[in-house]
């Protein structure tokens, strides 16, 4: 069984989010994955459902980052930004720049 | 004692027929087959899982069984990471040849050849075992990206540190349902799937497997991280990085990472193993 937070608790908070900043922001896939994030968050087609709510779920991490469960993001992304807030941000000011 | 050995189940001492000398003593199959039952069982099972592998079917381009030793043969002096499987039986070095061949690094940064020390410094200094131009490694340029990119490394750079164990580890990691799911998907990029060790070397698979830590600082990893990229960056204020040995594996996940395939859907990114305690909780 796949032991990942988002496959254990795919109805959990911030799945989606967690998930799809593993996929493309881990150091082991970076370099390679992230450029491809940020194309698909640019341009996301209507049917790309997983990036809308992930882009809802980031927006809500923004604003309350202490809803964020546990160590989940740090452990899954292990970014060097040093807190989620950070990373976080940076995420969205990459992927949806002034955006509201 | 004496009425045992006069009973009438004693063979007669005298007409017993004197040994054959032979090859074939209790001392010579102890050096030929020291395994249990179910240890045989199981090499039986990884030897089973390497014969069946299919490139193919993990988004890698064709390999027959016996090509894997021409192509390492071929490419191992400018791919130093190919070296540590010439010396394998021919259904490990396809595994070798057909990753080589694709686009991810497992093989590069997560097996075998991947000393101690590159490890070590991988997760301290960020310096990626993969860059053979070694000005450029003490830098901290990713040996697999065009370009001067920073490389980058988790909490824990670890390997899986025999070439056969490795090539099973993948050989049956690609066939595991969730494995299969993604790398037969047909969207975006897939998530990760993180499975037991065992699940995909058995259950003494930890033993293959090595690595090394950065130690927190002030009991916290994204700090320690943070403080890692800043010293790389000529920011040397904070405390130096410090790592320390990963103790044990046992219980620990390997985790299967996915990119775009030339030849299929999608082929494994990186396949690396980590401790237990660095499980999602």
């Amino acid at each position: 069984m796949n032991q990942a937070y988002w496959a254990r608790n795919p109805q959990g908070p911030f799945a989606t989010l967690i998930a799809v900043a593993a996929t493309y922001c881990h150091p082991e896939v970076y370099n390679d994955a992230y450029p491809e994030l940020i194309e698909r968050a640019r341009s996301a087609a209507p049917e790309d459902g997983q990036i809308r709510v992930f882009r809802e779920e980031l927006r809500e991490a923004l604003a309350d980052p202490s809803r964020l469960p546990n160590d989940e993001l740090s452990k899954a992304v292990q970014y060097d930004d040093g807190s989620n807030e950070a990373f976080l941000r940076r995420l969205w000011r990459d992927l949806y720049g002034d955006q509201p | 004692m004496a009425e045992i050995r006069n009973g009438p189940e004693e063979p007669d001492r005298e007409n017993r027929p004197e040994p054959t000398p032979s090859d074939d003593t209790g001392a010579a199959r102890e050096l030929v087959e020291p395994r249990s039952r179910v240890d045989y069982a199981v090499d039986l099972e990884r030897r089973v899982a390497l014969l069946s592998f299919e490139p193919r079917r993990a988004g890698l381009p064709e390999v027959g069984i016996n090509d894997g030793q021409a192509y390492l043969d071929k490419h191992h002096v400018e791919r130093p990471w190919l070296s540590v499987a010439r010396d394998s039986p021919p259904e490990v070095q396809r595994v070798f040849a057909a990753l080589d061949q694709g686009g991810g690094h497992a093989h590069i940064r997560h097996e075998g050849s991947v000393t101690e020390e590159l490890n070590e410094r991988r997760v301290r200094n960020l310096e990626d075992p993969a860059q053979l131009d070694p000005a450029k490694r003490v830098a901290g340029i990713d040996g697999l990206t065009a370009g001067d990119v920073p490389h980058r490394c988790g909490d824990i750079a670890s390997r899986i540190v025999d070439p056969k164990a490795f090539a099973t580890a993948f050989a049956r990691g690609v066939e595991h349902p969730d494995v299969r799911a993604a790398l037969e998907s047909n969207g975006p990029r897939p998530e990760p799937v993180i499975l037991p060790i065992s699940r995909v070397l058995g259950d003494d698979g930890h033993k293959f497997c090595s690595g090394w830590q950065l130690e927190p600082v002030n009991g916290s990893m994204e700090e320690a991280r943070a403080i890692r990229r800043a010293w790389k960056a000529g920011n040397q204020n904070a405390p130096e990085p410090r790592t320390r040995p990963v103790e044990t594996f046992e219980g620990g996940t390997v985790t299967f990472a996915f990119r775009r395939s030339t030849v299929g859907t999608y082929e494994v990114s990186s396949m690396y193993v980590n401790p237990a305690d660095e499980q999602p909780t």
